[in-house]
């Protein structure tokens, strides 16, 4: 008691001071350690990007001198005759997008609202997890299925075999961005709806899925983005076209296709045009990813 | 610059139109695609419809490059486009046998099993161009081309000859200071048509070969690394002092790849090249017998300057085309190609076919039955 009071009042003492002192050295030790956690999150996350950056370089190393104007515009030309373009794969690469949001995101979005909407009867929980396992299914197995279905009993590949195959692809991804983002609408904004006489369906509709819509964007973006690179289910339903072709009913040309189809042959022009087309297919998934971004960032600057 | 700015306009708007289309079509279900089908009535209109009169045809990776240039070649010409797709030979047959594509091709003959189960009936196969398979090596300090024998490969393929200075080849290779280095032995690990040439070739030519893993599109390897497609192989020979493989011809000329002389039927060792593999085909071809179904092997062929693991690669098609308009096409093609066509194909790595079999093919493809046109 008594050093107590003689703490408080005079002059620290000389085991004050080794106190202080330890406590600074503890404090310094811990900084230190701070530090180090610290700079190896940072080595972490660079690591993580490293390859994004690799793949980036290489790409513009050997792909930057193919791209071109005449790469977007031109044809793809016989090997041995310099330049041509891939715009015929361009072209395809995104009606296949387009046919496989038709097909992917009305189903996802829809899938994704009832499930968030009835979220412990036995058929959501079925549901969910088929979307899972969906979500999962290697996408060679999804090519297969749509080949079975779509082009061995008309007798030819189409473009949208090659969609639908796709947008197959898509549901699960939409369902279950859908549901998180449903489930993020706080319930009193639901409740509110209620209380003014909106029937439920309506709710959903007007009410939910309104203020979800940022986020569900985010998600089918998300998802375009990831099978815009897909090869496997292509092969055998798109099967891919060296003629210019929009027609949904006939074999289409697709980026992955042709990057995979050039990229094994011996001749230096095709490999660099192979090595072009990835280089514009990591763009426009790039975009894809950058507009989700933009998409988020308004939703939230919206909800402030 | 300027000039060309209205071309992509003009090409991106089919797309803002299908888009359109596509999800104004899509949208209400399958119920649509019903109605235009059942709309479509006679089953004529539905397949010109169904792919706007283009033909398509999938197969082969081996002459993906040649066919590509003879399809654009062919469209500038008549204005008749042929799709072609480089899905494999296995997935070609596959594709001819349920009727998805028009014509397949591939770099083995279809077996009398796999001719059986094509839905479309007979199929006939046209040879369209020759392929060999090289021979590659790394050794670093050998400048000289390497004399080798078919039983030889096959020994170093079944894992009996394993030094480079091994007394076999120091026999065929006199003058070559040739190193005591461990030999690696490189093979295709997927399923090809390399493959199907390089092990048919050792199967005719080695009992042993033909007695353990025999011929196929993959085999049994008994020995050495795998590596996929012919750039997978040449990948790990060029990082392996001291390693062989094998790899297409085209593919090792536009890689000025080292490629060994192969001793052939005559004894003379012979280089790969254009001419020793059309060589190759020559002899065969005279000696083919009148009802050939051209489902023949000319490895091993007789002829002085034949280079011993040479192949055809075939256009696959039914005997009876279903369908008038394509089939004709489709023929009227196959006598451009193999009269017209075959002179670009040296520039491409490629052997053309000798010019008897060529006149003889023409009287086959007079055999084809083509449908009532529409």
């Amino acid at each position: 008691m008594t050093t107590a009071t003689k703490d408080w009042s005079g002059a620290p003492s000389g085991r004050q001071r080794a106190v202080a002192e330890r406590t600074v050295r503890s404090i310094r030790r811990r900084r230190i350690r701070s530090g180090i956690m610290v700079g190896l999150m940072y080595a972490a996350a660079a690591l993580a990007i490293l390859p994004l950056i690799l793949i980036i370089i290489h790409l513009l190393r050997l792909g930057g001198s193919a791209v071109n104007w005449a790469f977007f515009t031109q044809m793809p030309r016989p090997p041995g005759e310099h330049g041509g373009g891939m715009a015929n794969a361009i072209v395809g690469t995104l009606i296949l997008l387009g046919i496989s949001s038709a097909v992917g995101l009305p189903v996802g979005i829809g899938a994704g609202l009832y499930l968030a909407e009835k979220r412990v009867t036995p058929l959501a929980t079925t549901v969910r997890f088929l979307a899972d396992v969906l979500n999962g299914l290697p996408s060679i197995v999804m090519g297969i299925f749509a080949w079975e279905l779509l082009v061995k009993p008309v007798n030819h590949f189409s473009a949208l075999a090659g969609g639908a195959a796709l947008g197959a692809m898509m549901i699960p991804m939409v369902t279950r961005t859908t549901e998180e983002m449903v489930r993020l609408v706080p319930i009193s904004l639901r409740e509110a709806a209620l209380a003014l006489g909106y029937s439920r369906w309506r709710t959903s509709l007007s009410i939910v899925l309104r203020t979800a819509l940022g986020g569900i964007v985010t998600g089918a973006l998300v998802a375009m983005a990831r099978i815009a690179g897909e090869t496997a289910p292509l092969l055998f339903t798109a099967l891919g076209n060296s003629f210019w072709s929009t027609s949904l009913k006939a074999p289409i040309a697709a980026l992955p296709l042709q990057i995979f189809t050039y990229a094994i042959t011996p001749y230096d022009d095709w490999v660099a045009q192979a090595w072009a087309g990835a280089l514009v297919l990591v763009a426009i998934v790039f975009v894809i990813s950058l507009a989700a971004r933009i998409v988020t960032r308004r939703r939230f600057s919206a909800g402030d | 610059m300027p000039k060309n700015i209205p071309e992509p306009f003009v090409k991106l708007l089919p797309f803002a139109l299908s888009a359109a289309i596509t999800l104004a079509a899509c949208s209400p279900g399958a119920d649509g695609a019903r109605k235009d089908s059942s709309a479509g009535g006679s089953p004529a209109a539905a397949s010109t419809g169904a792919s706007d009169g283009q033909l398509t045809g999938a197969g082969a990776t081996f002459p993906y490059p040649i066919y590509s240039k003879w399809f654009a070649d062919y469209a500038a010409k008549t204005g008749v486009k042929i799709n072609y797709q480089s899905i494999g030979s296995g997935g070609g047959i596959r594709q001819l046998s349920e009727q998805t594509v028009d014509f397949g091709a591939s770099d083995a003959p279809m077996s009398d099993q796999e001719m059986a189960g094509a839905k479309g009936g007979p199929v006939q196969h046209i040879p369209t161009v020759l392929g060999a398979v090289c021979v590659t090596y790394n050794l670093p300090d050998v400048k000289q081309t390497l004399n080798l024998t078919g039983d030889l490969i096959a020994d170093i393929f079944l894992g009996k000859v394993t030094k480079w200075n091994d007394g076999r080849i120091a026999a065929l290779n006199k003058g070559v200071s040739l190193p005591n280095r461990d030999i690696v032995v490189v093979h295709r690990s997927d399923g090809s048509g390399t493959s199907y040439i390089f092990t048919d070739y050792l199967t005719t030519v080695s009992a042993g070969w033909k007695g353990g893993p025999g011929k196929g599109k993959d085999v049994k390897w008994p020995v050495g690394l795998g590596g996929k497609g012919n750039e997978g192989v040449t990948g790990q020979v060029k990082q392996t002092p001291g390693a062989i493989g094998y790899v297409e011809l085209a593919y090792a000329r536009q890689n000025k790849l080292p490629t060994a002389a192969v001793r052939n039927a005559s004894g003379k060792f012979v280089e790969p090249s254009i001419d020793a593999v059309t060589a190759a085909a020559a002899g065969v071809a005279q000696k083919l017998p009148p009802n050939s179904d051209y489902r023949i092997s000319i490895v091993n062929a007789p002829g002085a300057d034949a280079y011993p693991i040479s192949s055809f690669t075939w256009i696959l098609l039914y005997k009876t085309q279903p369908n008038g308009d394509k089939g004709k096409k489709l023929l009227d093609f196959l006598h451009w190609a193999l009269h017209d066509g075959e002179q670009s194909a040296p520039s491409l790595d490629y052997a053309p076919l000798p010019a008897v079999l060529a006149a003889r093919l023409d009287s086959t493809l007079a055999t084809i039955k083509v449908g009532a046109a529409p």
